[in-house]
């Protein structure tokens, strides 16, 4: 790949290398003598000008120049999401007949299934994808209900919560009653002075926010307001 | 254009003012009108000729109205006391140009006379008088679109919550909409109402803004208190108390502020409410005119070809407030697995701007999918697209509604899908 330093690559290493002791000096005088800054026009149009990506030119049907033979369309990228009035094989209702117009398809292939069709002549092929495929991004696995908690593990959580709200923190309880937080803290509430005492705490880590710092949660929160307003 | 046959048009609203004038029935009025004397001979100021001397008759003190015609002659021999009435005389409104114009962009039924189209023109606040403005009509009318959109929402997407329900009937039947389409009518509004004015401009006073009864609710006790604290009303006494979208019955005396300034300003919050208000109710009047002259078929079509044939993208309506919790709910009460975020891709993680596309996967099958610029809100915008997806469901294009029972030849019906409800509380 063509190395090329952006500006202000250059000018990074460049107070790197003046603030550096002697001895990381030379590493600057490694950098390959090809390293150019886009000073002019010309080194620009020239950085800019990058190749077809390879999906368009390997396609079949295209011609030497890698140019498309015929009057298809291609998308790359491709379109964007599923419209939301298209709805999901699993939401529609039990007697609704588009069910079973693809339940042939939806017995043997996942919703997620993507197909290749590689040769146009032949059949599709089974390259499929499943959903296990993707990594999941939810966090730590949460607890489910289950209902097995009974009065006195209730009654237990709260004496623990009051006892020592800084030790028995929600996060420890439902860890350790095998129980999500939420119904941990409609189970029990801390006792006033260590809410207080907590929000105490937050109220002097913010004291220290600069400006900047402030406004920046500031609109990271409006954004995630648009965000489910749908405005984002 | 297609000729009026005058002779076929009913009379049932022509008799709106019994007494006022000999013309009663339509080939009346145009006898009348034809043989109406011109009060004055129209005097041309820029002729060279001599004028001609006002000889005042006998019976001119009876109609003189205090307009100086050798001043301000009339464009068009206007019946007596014209200018003195609120509205335009029914009479006129087989002379107007406009009137017949609308009449047949309109493709109205020839049943319709064109007093009554007239009648549709004058609101509540320009004519008092019950028997003259639009009120009735126009609540005949709203009565009439109100159940056509909702009656269509609830079959066409069953599944909607009643929040997003409301704002899809307010989108259909509100008041702005209504108000476009009757500017897309080419509805035009008279500067002041008056009776000289011609009976095909809309006619609405901004100065007093009339009291006529056009939508069914109840006035909270409340309202002042909810308005000025915010104090909350939940979904249930929204369907209780307020109006056909969900909406606080309003006061006059709220926009007092806004009232007092309409003057200074050459135009305002509260004087564009009252004109979108005038126009809408004109909209509404006018599908109640077809009610009323035509019958209910015609005036289903001309619901269906005028207000549910716009265009509203009802997955705009939507805010959430967790959608992931309010995804798993579902996934829950439904009994379908939990719902997992996996990453379907990725670009530019380390970059300023990077883009991450996220699915939400219920066991094997994919509810939702977003792309966005972190984890979170990719995943967020997923649950929300899967939640938009799961209130969106439609039976199809072409579901029937109940009304289509009404025709003579209609199939047996068959239940329409009624869902089990919504989510969460909102």
């Amino acid at each position: 790949m063509e190395a090329i330093a952006t500006r202000p690559a250059v000018a990074c290493c460049r107070r790197a290398a003046s603030s550096a002791p002697a001895s990381t000096r030379p590493i600057l005088n490694t950098l390959p003598s090809g390293a150019r800054q886009k000073s002019t026009a010309a080194r620009t149009r020239r950085a800019l000008n990058i190749p077809p990506h390879p999906s368009f030119l390997t396609q079949t049907g295209n011609n030497a120049e890698g140019r498309p033979t015929t009057d298809q369309i291609i998308y790359n990228p491709p379109s964007s999401a599923a419209s939301v009035f298209h709805t999901p094989f699993k939401f529609l209702p039990k007697n609704d007949p588009r069910r079973r117009a693809n339940l042939a398809s939806e017995l043997f292939a996942s919703s997620a299934t993507i197909h290749f069709n590689t040769n146009p002549s032949s059949t599709p092929s089974s390259s499929s994808t499943t959903a296990e495929e993707f990594p999941s991004i939810e966090g730590a696995p949460r607890y489910r209900a289950r209902h097995h908690l009974a009065p006195a593990d209730i009654e237990e959580m709260r004496r623990l919560r009051e006892a020592d709200p800084a030790q028995n923190t929600v996060q420890a309880l439902s860890a350790r009653f095998q129980c999500s937080k939420l119904f941990v803290m409609m189970c029990c509430q801390a006792p006033r002075e260590h809410r207080d005492k907590v929000k105490a705490d937050l109220a002097q880590t913010q004291e220290r926010w600069g400006p900047r710092r402030r406004a920046a949660r500031e609109e990271r929160r409006a954004r995630m307001g648009m965000v489910f307003g749908g405005e984002l | 254009m297609k000729r009026l046959r005058l002779d076929r048009w009913t009379g049932q609203l022509l008799l709106a003012r019994p007494g006022a004038s000999p013309a009663s029935t339509p080939r009346a009025a145009l006898r009348a009108a034809a043989a109406v004397p011109s009060r004055c001979a129209a005097v041309r100021s820029q002729s060279t000729g001599a004028a001609v001397p006002q000889i005042p008759r006998e019976d001119v003190d009876d109609y003189y109205d205090g307009t100086d015609h050798t001043r301000f002659p009339p464009l068009e021999p206007l019946p007596p006391r014209a200018t003195s009435l609120p509205s335009p005389p029914p009479e006129r409104a087989l002379q107007s140009a406009k009137l017949a114009a609308l009449h047949a962009r309109l493709s109205l039924p020839e049943r319709l006379p064109l007093q009554t189209l007239a009648r549709a023109l004058v609101d509540a606040s320009a004519d008092e008088n019950p028997q003259f403005n639009n009120t009735t009509l126009a609540f005949v009318g709203q009565s009439l679109i109100n159940y056509h959109v909702a009656e269509w929402v609830m079959c066409r997407y069953p599944r909607l919550p009643m929040d997003i329900m409301y704002a899809t009937m307010k989108g259909y039947a509100g008041a702005s909409s209504l108000h476009h389409v009757a500017r897309a009518w080419g509805v035009e509004h008279a500067a002041a109402p008056g009776g000289e004015v011609d009976p095909g401009l809309l006619q609405f006073s901004l100065h007093k803004p009339g009291d006529a009864i056009v939508g069914l609710g109840y006035r909270r006790a409340e309202a002042d208190g909810m308005k000025k604290y915010k104090w909350r009303h939940g979904m249930s006494s929204r369907v209780v108390f307020d109006d056909d979208f969900g909406e606080v019955v309003d006061t006059e005396d709220a926009k007092d502020e806004l009232r007092l300034r309409r003057d200074t300003e050459y135009g305002n919050e509260y004087t564009r409410a009252l004109a979108e208000k005038a126009f809408a109710t004109c909209a509404r009047a006018v599908t109640g005119a077809i009610y009323a002259h035509a019958g209910r078929d015609a005036a289903k079509a001309f619901v269906q070809a005028h207000v549910l044939s716009r265009t509203l993208d009802l997955s705009k309506l939507f805010a959430f407030a967790k959608p992931t919790r309010e995804l798993s709910m579902l996934c829950a009460r439904e009994d379908f697995e939990p719902p997992v975020a996996r990453l379907l891709s990725e670009t530019g993680r380390m970059s300023r701007t990077p883009v991450f596309v996220v699915g939400i996967f219920s066991g094997k099958d994919k509810l939702g999918e977003a792309a966005g610029p972190s984890l979170e809100v990719a995943r967020n915008k997923a649950a929300m697209n899967a939640l938009k997806s799961w209130y969106l469901y439609s039976p199809g294009e072409g579901v029937r509604v109940p009304s289509d029972m009404l025709a003579d030849d209609a199939r047996p019906w068959e239940p329409a899908y009624i869902d089990i409800g919504e989510v969460v509380g909102r």
